[in-house]
């Protein structure tokens, strides 16, 4: 490029800042300290599933499926969850059976369901959205009794004052897994195949790790040559 | 380059000095692209954390064909535009909850109006080439390095540059600086 003003501008205006020498000591804390709970979780919950979808999952050890659909299913809502719980997926893929759920309940699970990763809304927003503005205690009550926490994500759902609000696995791991959605990215790239995925997508996993590069937008991808996948399409979310 | 390798297998051992080694060389040039990506030095110091964090614990994995810079920059810039993301979304929320949308907070630090008026202009910059050009004049990157770092090709780098630089130009003209 030539070196005119604009140049010298930007070079100045880019000078390296000061004050990163203290980063290395607390780093390595946070390494030593990460908390590992909501990793360790998966390990203490158990699946239950329909032949049509998850639905239920709790507290407990892990029983078999009854039929082969069934057990297929739980054994996909597991490893979607493990690696939800890693921060390497933002969606799940698997369907949920929510046919035993109350009509007003369902309707809660839905709305919540709508949250888009890594965001989170007011209960009074639940309420608001499925027509019963007044009912924020009564969605309250439903998504506490979710039949299938993480996978609709009743978690995004807080205190309009900002508070976390109750969670059927306790408050402190709320608070972990908004944490864990905050630092996932949602949209990457391969750079050997140039295609652009949401996070957790089958294609996406086959990539190495070192050939993954974050995006912030499909268009921003599509200006540098990537294309969408075919398979998570992720223009449909972002 | 070699010698960095060889910090960071010592890093991937779990050797703490070696990884203040690697802090304190490259701590200030990843705040600055982290800066100026994001605007405030409290957002900054959390990606530039956060970032480290993300090496120190994938040091095992790190690759040897790569210098150590281009997988702290790749790794880096990949925590900060996942940041723009996230901020893209919360003003989209806000703005359809009828709420204002917040200025874009750009730091000035001691001296000038120019300053803010370079940073008012890269503002307008597409954000992949903006990205661009922070790592390109933080650091001296050269196109093949940061067409390693952003996984795309020379000639996309070339393009991406030349068009931001353009753009730039434009504005800071409108603007009587250039």
């Amino acid at each position: 490029m030539i070196r005119d003003r604009v140049d010298q501008m930007l070079s100045d205006y880019f000078k390296p800042a000061g004050g990163a020498v203290a980063l290395a000591p607390q780093v390595i804390r946070r390494a030593e300290g990460a908390d590992r709970d909501a990793e360790a979780l998966l390990d203490r919950l158990a699946v239950s599933a329909t032949a049509e979808g998850v639905r239920l999952i709790r507290l407990g050890r892990q029983a078999r499926g009854e039929s082969g659909a069934a057990r297929r299913l739980i054994e996909r809502a597991r490893e979607e969850l493990h690696d939800y719980l890693r921060g390497r997926r933002v969606y799940f893929s698997v369907p949920v059976d929510l046919h035993e759920a109350p009509e007003f309940q369902a309707k809660v699970l839905r709305a919540a369901g709508d949250i888009p990763f890594g965001q989170a809304r007011p209960y009074a927003w639940v309420a608001k959205r499925i027509g019963h503005p007044g009912a924020v205690r009564a969605v309250g009550t439903a998504l506490g009794k979710n039949p299938v926490p993480l996978i609709v994500p009743c978690h995004r759902v807080l205190k309009s004052d900002g508070g976390v609000g109750g969670y059927i696995f306790g408050t402190r791991l709320k608070g972990r897994l908004l944490e864990i959605e905050r630092t996932t990215p949602v949209l990457e790239g391969c750079t050997s195949t140039r295609i652009l995925c949401r996070v957790g997508c089958s294609h996406l996993r086959r990539a190495r790790p070192e050939n993954r590069v974050v995006f912030a937008s499909v268009e921003d991808a599509r200006s540098v040559g990537y294309r969408p996948c075919r398979v998570c399409r992720p223009a449909q979310v972002a | 380059m070699d010698r960095e390798r060889a910090l960071m297998r010592r890093v991937a051992q779990g050797d703490g000095r070696a990884f203040t080694d690697l802090v304190e060389a490259y701590g200030p040039k990843l705040m600055a692209v982290a800066t100026r990506l994001l605007g405030s030095r409290a957002d900054a110091e959390d990606a530039v954390q956060r970032a480290l964090l993300q090496t120190y614990q994938a040091a095992r994995s790190y690759e040897p064909r790569w210098a150590v810079s281009t997988w702290l920059y790749r790794v880096l810039t990949n925590v900060c535009v996942d940041e723009l993301r996230r901020r893209g979304v919360r003003a989209a929320h806000a703005a359809a909850a009828g709420a204002e949308e917040p200025a874009p907070a750009f730091e000035a630090p001691g001296d000038a109006g120019r300053r803010i008026d370079v940073a008012r202009a890269l503002a307008k910059v597409p954000r992949e080439a903006r990205v661009l050009l922070a790592l390109h004049y933080v650091n001296g990157l050269g196109n093949a390095e940061l067409a390693r770092i952003r996984g795309i090709s020379i000639n996309t780098v070339k393009s991406q540059l030349a068009r931001g630089k353009s753009i730039l130009r434009a504005a800071l003209t409108e603007g009587g600086q250039a």
